[in-house]
């Protein structure tokens, strides 16, 4: 059991800390209430709103790439994992497909899909 | 762990040559200066790797730890679909240039659509058969959709898309059930594991959901609704595209997993297709007389004509696989021709009035329509009526005589269908100015198209040596 000791402590200090903080910042703190404040936190959206109306394409385009490559790269930990046993083949492998990858992002920035405008 | 080499590298490298220029277009998708520089690229990567295929090395070879295998049957399909790739390449000329669809992206789209095809042909696996029917559907969708401005496209683009992911779910499920039955994914194993076992019910919805899954892709009744929506409102030359080369990859895929997979389940399989090929001869003949819109009309037309080539495969004998591929061989290029005569008259094309007094006002182009019309009817010496009586004397020697005169009565049904088209051309006035002169290209295409459709006719057992059942 003497090996979760240093876990513990730092349990114990992590929660004695941030307990500190959040009581003295409740305690000692200026409150000011305003509506703003009081409402739910939503990413700076209106929290409640009909899906009427138009949203700019921009925001799709970046999420749709973010998914995209961040999906893609997702496959370089496998690969990193048996790195050693799939030897140069491997590496070449990889390479190739971080081409393929790359042809895909530039085509991207070709066509100004970066931009944010 | 299998280890891969460059060996494997030189099964694929039809594929390669593709995806290769593909890659080239995409980079350059935004400097393509001149008009013919994509299409021209396209046409010689699809030589190429019609090239590749038929000086690379013969006999059977597998890699990839049996992803790939490259036989007779395989080779076969790939210069076929190589050889669509180029001719509706060479039809889309002036379709790209007057409905502003952008250039690099369609010809990356045909090409890797051709990549799938070719992947799909010659696997015996079924993920990776999944795999490239997947990399061919999806090109498929956004090919249909990308005249973006015609609201008849993005309807059509999403009606296939529903229909069709639909239809890959179904394919999956029966491959996850065959893997839970067997533990296996590769044809071989699958046959040696299913020959071991009885017939269970598990087993039969197995057959039936693959089965399911790519007669969707052939577009055989049931599964066939989706064909004429997309057809009509998709651009002629991908319509084109999709009604030739995607149903061979179809009908390859579904050879190779009827003969290899499920060789030893005829008593399953065989009332499987013969259902589809009964229901999709006589629905498609008969409702293709009711149109007005000539895609449509090619469309029902291709229905029958996928019924047709499953004929062959009803049996269950390597004979019959070889006449469902000679039919499918012959069937992609009388289709090409029928709709690059659509192709070159541009939007007069696309009714059936459009077409009266052709005869009068452009006698060549109206004899191209009509032999290609002939062809697909089946009428003696066309190529049609060599690939049509192959594949009823097939269903006929399989035992299956019901079938074979089912076939034949529909035959002459769709007679009535391709003659109203033939009677409008030379049997009525002309109600619209005479048609400009098309594009050397699309005549190039259609050139190719008619003396393969005419030599077909010639010369019967020409093809037969390379028509291998796997």
């Amino acid at each position: 059991m003497s090996e979760y000791l240093g876990i513990a402590v730092i349990g114990a200090l992590a929660a004695g800390i941030v307990g500190l903080m959040v009581v003295l910042g409740s305690t000692l703190g200026k409150k000011h209430y305003t509506d703003v404040k009081l409402s739910p936190f939503e990413s700076g959206k209106d929290p409640f709103a009909l899906p009427i109306g138009r949203l700019a394409i921009k925001f799709y385009l970046t999420a749709i790439l973010f998914i995209l490559f961040d999906v893609e790269l997702v496959f370089l930990y496998p690969w990193a994992v048996v790195y050693r046993k799939l030897g140069t083949l491997g590496l070449v492998e990889m390479g190739v497909f971080l081409g393929i990858l790359m042809v895909g992002f530039v085509y991207a920035w070709d066509n100004d899909a970066l931009d944010w405008r | 762990m299998t280890q891969l080499g460059v060996s494997d590298l030189a099964l694929i490298v039809p594929e390669l040559i593709l995806v290769g220029a593909a890659l080239v277009l995409m980079l350059v998708a935004r400097r393509i200066r001149r008009n013919w520089m994509a299409p021209i690229a396209t046409v010689l990567a699809a030589v190429a790797a019609g090239l590749a295929v038929a000086w690379g090395p013969s006999g059977t070879a597998t890699g990839f730890a049996g992803m790939i295998v490259i036989d007779g049957y395989s080779r076969f399909f790939t210069v076929l679909i190589a050889a669509s790739l180029a001719l509706a390449t060479l039809l889309s000329t002036r379709n790209v240039d007057g409905e502003e669809i952008p250039r690099g992206e369609f010809h990356v789209l045909l090409l890797l659509a051709a990549t799938g095809m070719m992947l799909a042909v010659s696997t015996p696996d079924l993920l990776a058969l999944y795999l490239g029917l997947e990399l061919m559907t999806i090109c498929s969708y956004i090919l249909v959709g990308i005249t973006v401005a015609r609201p008849l496209a993005n309807e059509a683009a999403i009606k296939y898309f529903l229909v069709a992911s639909f239809a890959s779910a179904l394919f999956l499920y029966g491959i996850s059930l065959i893997y839970g039955l067997t533990g296996a994914t590769d044809f071989e194993t699958v046959a040696a594991a299913l020959s071991e076992r009885g017939l269970d019910p598990l087993l039969a919805a197995a057959i039936l959901l693959i089965v399911a899954g790519l007669a969707f892709k052939i577009a055989v009744v049931p599964f066939h609704a989706w064909a004429p929506d997309a057809y009509q409102g998709a651009s002629s030359p991908v319509a084109a595209f999709l009604a030739a080369a995607s149903k061979a990859a179809g009908l390859a895929a579904l050879g190779r997993v009827a003969m290899v997979a499920f060789g030893s389940e005829t008593q399953v399989l065989g009332p499987i297709l013969w259902g589809l090929a009964a229901l999709s001869i006589l629905y498609g003949s008969i409702t293709a007389l009711a149109q007005t819109d000539m895609k449509r009309l090619l469309a029902y037309s291709s229905i029958s004509h996928a019924g047709y080539a499953l004929l062959g495969l009803v049996g269950g004998t390597a004979e019959g696989t070889s006449a469902t591929m000679t039919y499918a061989f012959i069937y992609v290029f009388m289709t090409l021709g029928a709709f690059g005569v659509v192709v070159a008259l541009g939007p007069r094309g696309e009714t059936l009035d459009g077409y009266q007094g052709l005869g009068a006002q452009r006698p060549l182009m109206a004899g191209l329509l009509l032999l290609f019309l002939l062809s697909l009817t089946g009428i003696p010496p066309t190529a049609g009526f060599m690939a049509k009586f192959t594949v009823i004397l097939s269903a006929e020697r399989a035992g299956h005589v019901l079938l074979a005169v089912l076939a034949v009565i529909c035959s002459v049904i769709s007679a009535f269908v391709y003659m109203r088209v033939a009677v409008n051309m030379f049997m009525r006035e002309p109600q619209q100015p005479a048609p400009s002169r098309f594009p050397v290209a699309v005549s190039a295409a259609l050139a190719i198209a008619a003396v393969v459709t005419i030599l077909g006719g010639i010369l019967p057992a020409g093809l037969l040596p390379w028509a291998v059942s796997p």
